[in-house]
């Protein structure tokens, strides 16, 4: 049994020798051309399998990035349910600071507000006021730009600075003029008019017993993102927001917190640990991001893989016709080395090696594409999605996932039509029957 | 030795049975030269598939070296053919992507020799037919006669028990093919045991043995002395 298994692998061994040094002839006096355009395909095909999903989840992916650094940083901890402000918020920070793992935070103050648009302008007779209802944020801008170099969000007038007492900037999408929404007639969705930088702009915060407080902002910027929380909230100074307040001053709603995305995880815990369970909402950014964005990803994923399986199938199809054509046409002389005593098998494997040159080939260039030149590419310029900037989500284990399974294909696809050649007859093989 | 007892090859059944060899025997010594003649159609070619297992009879046997051949699967066939068999055909059937020294080196490889060996022997075969400065050329790159020598010299790099050719000068001209027939002696010569198919008499003068086939059946069977 064990001779006979050493004969099997040595016959094996010297049919892949015998295939090899067939195939390297072959793709050496093969057309340039024809070489070319079948790795080509491979590439092209490759590439589908890759970009193609890779584009639709990083459609997703790419907001998420935003998400993180536009917002959340890599924890961000939130009030907790129910309640209208983290719990012994100066504490934490102070914790937060000094922790060696945090690079940056910023404490946001976070309250509901109505702005109304148009001063001393009371509304015609069946028009509705000027007036929409919107999240009014404290910040310290210099800790925010250290967090999420917020002042890149102005599109129009200026950032905020320290002692920008009186001045606000606005969420694009909160305003007629720039909204995106603007002239989609969403019902429900309402945007102030005739406001823009240097608008004056009226503030009022409702508190518990009725107690309103109410201040003019004179608009400072206007900021847009495809992060909601950046573009449909508006921010002024975080002393100034304090001093509206009539309790609490010190207890701040959101905290964004900037460390190594990989010590997210033991940094939420690490928080818990020292703030108790129930005193603030602590999360990484991928527990903040909204499940139902998480179902969009998967099921991008899922359809870049059943677009990916067409081309897998247009590439085997192709691998076959190729080495199909190529096997036909060498018909003859195929016969003949199987006249001078060249094994089936040694032929059948110079296809299918003939068939893997072309897959490895495809892929390795299509891996340098991806890798070298697409994925920063797409990172430093990405795709403006009307909600998302898309990147390039590829990763070294997925693109290896997909190498093995276009060689696969590749494989059969070239053992096929060598093993149907293969088998005719000899002789009819050699005299051309 | 080779030989063929009561060998029957026919094409198609019944009525349009065609039968192209009848019952035909022969022997075949170690060391022969023999060429086999006849007019088209006569079974030449037929014989010559049959008795270097290309084809398999309808019916009876051939033995090669005293056993039976007719039982052995298509594996074992084609190990049989390159390891005691070589082949010279009549349009020199080299591959086309493979050089002179790479074609006949092939079946080397195959036996399981290192490519430097294989190499080597090729190199020794293709001087032995005076093509030894065109080792790296393509077929494509080589004349009819040069081709036809590339194609003897592979026949012989594995040191065959029988070298088949058929129809070997039919694509040559009357140098070529004296070249041809030149090489084929020298082999003879060393003991070399050949079986070549022809229809020009002047290239059969060169074997020892003479078989002239009618009809599927031996018409006449010269030894020279």
């Amino acid at each position: 049994m064990k001779t006979h298994l050493a004969g099997l692998q040595k016959e094996y061994f010297n049919a892949i020798r015998v295939g090899w040094f067939l195939t390297v002839r072959q793709i050496r006096h093969a057309g340039k051309g024809t070489t070319s355009l079948i790795v080509f395909i491979m590439i092209l095909t490759f590439l589908n399998l890759i970009v193609v999903s890779g584009l639709l989840v990083g459609l997703i992916s790419g907001s998420f990035k935003q998400f993180r650094e536009g917002y959340s940083g890599e924890v961000i901890i939130t009030s907790e349910a129910g309640r209208s402000y983290i719990e012994d918020s100066p504490e934490l920070i102070s914790f937060l600071r000094s922790h060696p793992e945090v690079s940056a935070i910023s404490p946001r103050y976070n309250i509901s507000a109505q702005v109304l648009g148009t001063l001393n302008d009371l509304p015609d007779k069946g028009k509705r006021a000027n007036r929409i209802g919107a999240r009014l944020v404290g910040i310290d801008p210099l800790q925010e730009d250290t967090v999420t170099n917020f002042s890149r969000f102005i599109k129009y007038g200026e950032p905020l600075l320290p002692g920008d007492d009186g001045y606000i900037l606005i969420g694009a999408n909160l305003l007629k003029k720039y909204s995106s929404f603007a002239d989609a007639n969403i019902p429900g969705l309402e945007f102030l008019e005739d406001v823009d930088v240097g608008s004056r702009i009226e503030v009022s915060l409702t508190f518990k017993g009725g107690v309103v407080v109410k201040k003019d902002f004179i608009v400072k910027g206007i900021v847009k993102s495809k992060v909601d929380e950046i573009s449909t909230r508006m921010f002024i100074l975080d002393d100034e927001l304090k001093r509206m307040l009539p309790v609490n001053q010190t207890q701040v709603q959101e905290i964004a917190v900037r460390t190594d995305y990989r010590n997210a995880l033991a940094l939420v815990s690490e928080i818990k640990l020292f703030m108790g369970d129930n005193s603030a909402r602590t999360q990484t950014t991928d527990e903040a991001i909204p499940s139902f964005l998480r179902d969009i990803e998967t099921t991008m994923s899922i359809l870049g893989n059943a677009l990916s399986s067409i081309a897998l199938i247009v590439a085997s199809i192709t691998i076959f016709i190729v080495i199909f054509i190529n096997a036909v046409t060498k018909r003859k002389y195929i016969g003949i080395m199987k006249g001078i005593g060249i094994s089936p098998r040694a032929i059948q494997f110079s296809y299918i090696l003939q068939a893997l040159f072309y897959g490895v080939t495809g892929s390795l260039i299509g891996l340098f594409l991806t890798f070298v030149v697409l994925k920063p590419y797409f990172d430093a310029h990405p795709i403006d999605f009307p909600f998302s900037d898309g990147i390039l989500v590829a990763t070294a284990v997925g693109a290896a996932i997909r190498v093995g399974i276009l060689l696969f294909v590749v494989l059969c696809a070239g053992y096929l039509p060598a093993k149907i050649i293969v088998r005719r007859n000899t002789l009819d093989a050699i005299l051309g029957r | 030795m080779i030989r063929a007892e009561k060998l029957i090859k026919s094409y198609g059944k019944g009525e349009l049975e065609l039968r192209v060899l009848k019952a035909l025997n022969l022997e075949i010594t170690n060391g022969e030269f023999v060429a086999v003649m006849g007019p088209s159609g006569a079974g030449k070619s037929t014989l010559l598939y049959q008795l270097s297992l290309l084809d398999e009879p309808t019916s009876g046997e051939i033995y090669l070296d005293g056993g039976k051949t007719t039982h052995l699967n298509q594996a074992e066939k084609t190990s049989l053919r390159l390891h005691k068999m070589g082949y010279v055909f009549q349009d020199y059937a080299l591959l086309p992507d493979l050089t002179a020294i790479d074609n006949v080196a092939l079946p080397l490889l195959m036996q399981g020799m290192s490519k430097s060996v294989a190499t080597d022997k090729a190199k020794i075969a293709l001087t032995r037919v005076e093509l030894v400065d065109k080792i790296n050329n393509l077929p494509s790159q080589l004349s009819g006669g040069q081709q036809q020598r590339v194609s003897i010299a592979r026949a012989i790099v594995h040191n065959p028990y029988i070298i088949f050719a058929d129809e070997p000068t039919a694509n040559l001209d009357s140098r070529n093919g004296q070249l041809v027939m030149e090489a084929f002696l020298d082999l003879n010569k060393d003991g070399q045991t050949i079986v070549m198919v022809t229809h020009e008499e002047e290239y059969a003068r060169y074997a020892r043995r003479i078989i002239h086939l009618k009809d599927g059946e031996i018409l006449s069977d010269t030894r020279k002395k």
